[in-house]
This record gives structure tokens, sequence and C-alpha cells, in this order.
């Protein structure tokens, strides 16, 4: 009893903030209003926007069909940050009234997939290809990024990678050849350029007088799914698909912390340097400052456009980049994608059955000339196979030289306490690289909390 | 049953206000607790949750953070409170009633900038202020023509700046309160204590001070309170980075707003819910200290 009264006092106080039309039923010929929601404008606006284009396409289909159904796409784009962003969706779904359609970070798959929100788009990779030549042309790697527990949840929107970046133009200064700085990404893919060889060459640069103290590796300022990779680059797991637990590796850990406190403790780092503000980092890693720094291929378009004079010619000329080096001697480099999805909200959530002409209005807005135009508007990697020999794609000289990178990715788990386990990751790591804790204190610490909080779904190893 | 007549209809004119009270103040606490006491989440959504008794709190005691989570944030509320919004506010009236008039209210309107300011554009300036040469102001104008070595001030003097960041907001709210108390004291009394040869601080100390004893009670109690919840500028400047997670702020994280949305109801409400009983203890000892008691009693006139 009190349990209902709870229920019913907590949905209705969040219900009335929260009214968004989602759908209609009539009888007859019928008006289906689909909301596509996203986060982000400006450059990404295509992820929503391009419903609208779709969904044209989609109603020629129903009319050439005999359905009686007009689709209307209702692409909303969230000016907030994505906490607020997913709050708003689950208040949504929660009282029935979210969007059919939900473009956000492939990781929410697990948490809404568990809280009944989104449901699952096909049992099978083979069959999720089968549904349309769209979903036949999303390149393969991906769809793991879009499975949950044996299923697929949704379908990938767009992807980046992570390179690490390093300044050309620098390493010329300290006096390497062409040669030598047109072979550092085979070498950081390979496993012959490790984390800790990046760190003695910014250290020489900065005895060198080439960069300033402190410049020689700017890693990303803020919070953010990044540092996995400097996990993984030390040989750590982080999910047990088997088990779908989330595991944690101590030594692992302590490596990659004690390379965090190492940049520091070299002088390759400023002592001080989590928190700076992001027009800084921009203009200082874009603008011939820093030798090293590790940021998103996203972020390439931005600098072009907002801080360097003479935009990518310029970038072409003093920036190179490859996969993040391994911190462990030959072991390949990798990167962290993060591609975001879109997702279908279930009966329940958005009070409409309409869950089929969702996917394939998802379908059409999946198109290679779609797909494409947000891709290259954007910075953000293609997700289709067609895409690597369509001609718009191809003319964009970055996107198309760093596709490779995918070939070695990885993600983020899709675990519902993901966040949990990122969250001790990622506040021991600003201790243990601001020197507040030792490396092995720091992770200790982490694996404390994340097992009193995670309970029995951590594995530790 | 006049008397009888004359409580009845106190009660009928108390009821709007009460029902206010009931509905924004004791249903949400009440709420609160309520959901400390379940496992909602993000994946629970508001639907499937379940009971769980006090396994939230049992959390919260074998947390390896909460003891340093509540120390930092006796620290903040600590120093922002003796510091700024009591000491600040107090010393800032005091020193402007001393000043001509004009100069007085100018002064105390310099104060109030930071409070009218946008918390977001406020904080974000001292961000730009503190951060490394060349960018930040402090770095590039004072601390470099001095030959030290400059650095982005913020992740090593952290709480120190959250204590400044949000004291120079929080020291207008007594600054006026205290203003108004002294403007009331009786002239009589202020003048006659300058014929007996008082001088500013013997006045500030014998006279004054001692003639706020209720606004003082009532500041300190409040902004005490206040500080509790308070964490917009800290996660704004820090986001609870560098030790500067306050018990509120590590609340807002787990139950509304965190990096991958896995929302933790339950377990943030838990800990909204130590919030109040730290409050509530707060507001004891307050009034215990000030001796609530002697202030409320009838005038010995009246009683006469």
């Amino acid at each position: 009893m009190l349990k209902k009264i709870l229920s019913v006092l907590l949905i209705s106080i969040f219900i009335l903030p929260v009214a968004f039309a989602a759908g209609e039923k009539e009888e007859g010929p019928r008006t289906l209003t689909i909301g596509v929601w996203t986060r982000e404008g400006d450059t990404n606006h295509w992820r929503a926007d391009v419903a609208v284009e779709a969904a044209e396409d989609l109603n020629a289909q129903l009319k050439a069909e005999g359905s009686n159904i007009t689709v209307v796409a209702e692409p909303y784009i969230d000016g907030g940050d994505w906490g607020g962003f997913k709050k708003k969706y689950a208040l949504a779904a929660d009282s029935g009234k979210a969007p059919l359609i939900i473009i956000s970070g492939h990781e929410d798959i697990a948490t809404w997939g568990a809280a009944g929100y989104i449901e699952p788009l096909a049992s099978s990779i083979s069959e999720i290809k089968s549904f349309s030549d769209e979903f036949n042309d999303v390149k393969d790697n991906l769809w793991k990024s879009a499975s949950w527990q044996g299923k697929i949840w949704g379908i990938p929107q767009d992807t980046e990678a992570r390179p690490m970046y390093f300044n050309k133009t620098l390493l010329k200064e300290m006096g390497w050849s062409d040669e030598e700085v047109n072979n550092l990404p085979a070498k950081m893919a390979d496993g012959s350029f490790t984390l800790y060889d990046l760190i003695d060459t910014a250290e020489e640069a900065v005895e060198k007088g080439v960069v300033e103290p402190g410049y020689g590796y700017w890693h990303r300022p803020k919070k953010g799914g990044d540092f996995l990779q400097f996990y993984v680059a030390f040989g750590g797991e982080y999910y047990d698909a088997d088990s779908d637990k989330l595991v944690i590796d101590r030594e692992a850990l302590i490596k990659c912390y004690e390379f965090q406190r190492e940049c520091v403790e070299s002088g390759v780092t400023p002592a001080s340097y989590i928190g700076t503000e992001w027009n800084i980092w921009h203009d200082v890693v874009s603008n011939n400052k820093a030798l090293f720094f590790n940021g998103g291929t996203w972020m390439w378009a931005d600098w072009a456009k907002n801080y360097v004079e003479g935009g990518e010619a310029t970038l072409f000329k003093n920036i190179g980049y490859g996969y993040e080096p391994s911190g462990i001697r030959g072991e390949k480099g990798i990167t962290l994608s993060h591609p975001l999805v879109y997702l279908v909200s279930s009966e329940s959530a958005s009070d409409s059955n309409d869950q089929e002409i969702a996917k394939r209005l998802i379908s059409l807005m999946t198109t290679t000339e779609r797909n494409t135009r947000h891709a290259v508007e954007s910075g953000h990697l293609g997700i289709l196979n067609s895409q690597d020999s369509y001609d718009e794609y191809l003319s964009s000289k970055f996107l198309s030289s760093t596709g490779y990178l995918l070939d070695n990715n990885v993600f983020q788990p899709n675990h519902p306490m993901y966040g949990i386990w990122y969250d001790s990751f990622w506040d021991n790591l600003v201790s243990a690289e601001q020197g507040e804790k030792t490396p092995q204190e720091a992770a200790d610490d982490a694996i404390t909390v994340m097992k009193l909080e995670l309970e029995d779904q951590l594995i530790v190893k | 049953m006049k008397k009888i007549n004359k409580i009845n209809s106190a009660y009928w004119f108390i009821l709007p206000a009460a029902l206010l009270v009931i509905l924004y103040f004791f249903l949400p606490v009440i709420l609160t607790v309520g959901i400390s006491f379940t496992n909602m989440s993000s994946v629970t959504g508001f639907s499937n949750w379940e009971f769980n008794g006090i396994a939230n709190y049992i959390k919260i005691y074998l947390h390896p953070d909460s003891l340093s989570i509540f120390g930092s944030t006796l620290v903040y509320v600590a120093c922002t409170l003796c510091f700024f919004n009591v000491g600040m506010g107090l010393l800032v009236s005091i020193l402007a009633y001393h000043l001509p008039r004009r100069i007085g209210g100018f002064f105390k309107s310099l104060w109030l900038l930071p409070r009218i300011t946008p918390a977001v554009v406020y904080v974000l300036m001292w961000t730009m202020i503190t951060a490394d040469a060349p960018y930040g102001i402090i770095n590039q104008h004072i601390i470099a023509p001095l030959g030290l070595n400059t650095k982005n001030l913020i992740p090593e003097n952290a709480m120190f700046f959250c204590i400044l960041v949000n004291g120079y907001i929080g020291a207008s709210f007594g600054m006026i309160i205290f203003s108004s108390a002294i403007e009331s004291i009786s002239s009589d009394i202020m003048t006659s204590s300058l014929v007996d040869g008082a001088g500013f601080f013997s006045r500030a100390r014998y006279i004054i001070i001692p003639q706020l004893k209720w606004p003082l009670l009532f500041v300190t109690t409040y902004q005490t309170l206040s500080l509790l919840t308070s964490f917009e500028s800290i996660m704004i400047l820090t986001d609870g980075n560098f030790n500067t997670e306050v018990w509120s702020l590590w609340s807002y994280h787990k139950a509304l707003n965190n990096y991958y949305g896995n929302f933790q109801y339950g377990f943030g409400a838990a800990l909204s819910g130590v919030l109040v009983v730290v409050g509530v203890i707060f507001a004891i000892v307050y009034l215990k200290f000030f001796k609530f008691g002697e202030l409320v009693k009838e005038p010995l006139i009246d009683e006469m």
C-alpha cells in the first residue's frame, strides 16, 4: 500500500513538467507523430533533423503500400548536458510520454533496457541486417556496441575515435626527420612506441626547450569516457560478457594510475592540470604549444573553424595522429569509440505501438547520403561500409584518413552499473594524478568503492 | 467557550500557511525519507523498485568516501559561515555604519554584485581569473611578473576557492540583515556610548553585537542550513574534484546527475536524509547556544 502511494505521488510529481506528445492514435486514416530526441545542435543537428526528410520517403513508401498512416517527424534537440538529457528521457519514459526515437550513447542501452524504457530491435545481428539494405550496410564491429544480453537494442548513428595527436612541427624542431615523423602512427599502432616512450619524448622536448614545461603531453582535461582506453592500454579488462558483470583488474589499474602520475612527475603535464577550461585546452593543443595530446576526432573540425589560422590546411601541416599507444611494448595501439545509437522506446514508455514504423524511419535516416552529410559536417566517422567508397565522404581528408582507427577500437560496456564503475575509476585517477594518493592507494580505494556499490555485479582480478 | 472559539478561528487563519508548509516542506522530506528505504534507480524506474530497508544507510556507513566528504562539508560550511556569511557580513555592516551614509551605501552595494550576477557567469569568471598563464589574470599579471611559477590555481587550492567564491555571494545576505538591525538600535544608546568614551571596537563589542542576538541567530541558522544543501557553485567550479565533493553534491551526483545517467535515487535520497538529520541537529544546537528560550520570553514589562 505504502509502495503504491509512493509510486503515485512520485509519478504525479514528475508527469506534469515532462509532458511531450509522442504519438497519437485514431481510427481510420491517422497521422503518426514520431518524436526524435537528441542533444547538441550546431554541427550535430542532422542527428535529429534528418528525420523530417526521411519521413517524406517513409510516407511515400506507406502510400505505395496502401497504408492509411501519415508519419510526421518531430525532431527535438536538447541544449543541456548529457546528464540532464538522460534524466529528461527517463522521466518522460516513466510517465509514458517518451518519444518513439531517442539518440543517445550506446551505454544507455543496458540501463534503459533494464528499466523497460526501450525495446530490443532484433535478437541477432543477422536479423537486424536483414531488416533493410541500410542496416545491412552498417559496419559489423559497430553492432557490438548496440548489443546487450544477446540482443540488438540500437542502430549506430555515428561514431568517432580518440587518436593520440602529435605535433609534427615540434617533433621536427626536436630533430626528428620527416620519415621518423611519418612512421610514428605505424609505431603507435604496432606497439613499438608505447605510452612511456611518449613520456620520454615529451620530456626531451621540455629539456630541449621545444615546449614549455608541462606542455609535453595534454590529456583530456575533464571527466569523460576517454580514460578507459588508458586502463585498457595497460591490459585492463572491464567487462565479462559471459556473466554480464563488470571487471576490475588491480594490476592494470595501478599501472594506469602510475602512468597518469608519471606524466606529472616527469614534468610533461602540469601538476595542477585537471579542470583546465576547454577553450584554453583547444587553443594550446591546436596552436603548436603541446607536443602530444589525446582528444576526439570530432575536435578537428572545431579547431579548424574556431582556433587555427589557416584552418584545416594549417592543421594538416602541423598535426599528425594515430592510435593511442599501448602501455605494454609490442601490444597494439587502440582507440575508444563511443557510437551514438538510435533507440526505440517501448510501448509503455511511449504510449505507442508503432515501433516497427519507427524502425523503418531510422532505416531511412541511415542512408549513405544522409549519414555522410552528418559525418562530414560534424567531424564524426562514418558507420556504413558504403561510405568507404562514397565520394562525399572521401572528400573529407581527415575522416577518410582516420577511419582505419576503428579496426582496433574498444567500446565502453553496455552494463547498467558502468557509470558507478567509471565514477570510482575517475575519482581515484584524479587523486593519483594530483598526488593526493599513491597509485596503489588510489587503486585500492577505487576497488573498495566499486565492491561496495556494485556488490555482486563486479569481478575483481 | 469564547476562548475555544478564539482558538478555532486561529486554526482557520493558520490553515493556508500550514497547507503550504505541509505540501512543500514536510511532504518532500517524507518522500525523500521514503525513497531512501528503496532500491529505486534508473534501472528500476519509478515503477519496479522495491523496499530494501536500511541498506542504503548501511552503504553510507560503510562507504570509504563518507568520512572525507562529511569532513569536507564541515570545513566548507564552517569556513564560509565564519569568514563570510556571518563574519564578513557583520564586519561590512559595522564598518559601513561608521562611514558617511553615502559611502557606506556604496560600499555595501558592491557586496551585492556577486549575488545579482548569474551564478554560472560569476563562477566561470573565477575559473578564468585563476587559470594558468597566459590565460588567467592572477597568474599573468600578478604571479608571473614576480618571477614565480604560474599554475592553474583552482586544483591546488580547490576548497579555498570554493569557500571564497561562495562566501562572496553569501556575505551580502548577512550584511543586509545586520545593517538593518544596527540601524534599528536606539540612537540614544549609540550616542550615549560615544559620550561615555567608547571607541569603535568597544562600541561594536559591547553595544552593537549584543543587540544583534536575534539577527545573528537567524543568519547563522539559516545560512548553515543553506550552505549544507548548496552545491551549485562548487559543481561549476570543480564538480566535486580535488576533495571538494560536499555531501549535498554527492547526493546530487548519485541521484540526479552523473555522466552516464544511471541515477541512484534510493542511495541519493538516503544521503539527503542524512543531511536533513544533520541540519536539524545544527538548528537545535544553535537554538540552545543563542538561548532561544530567553529571546522569545515576554518582555518583563509585559509580565508586570
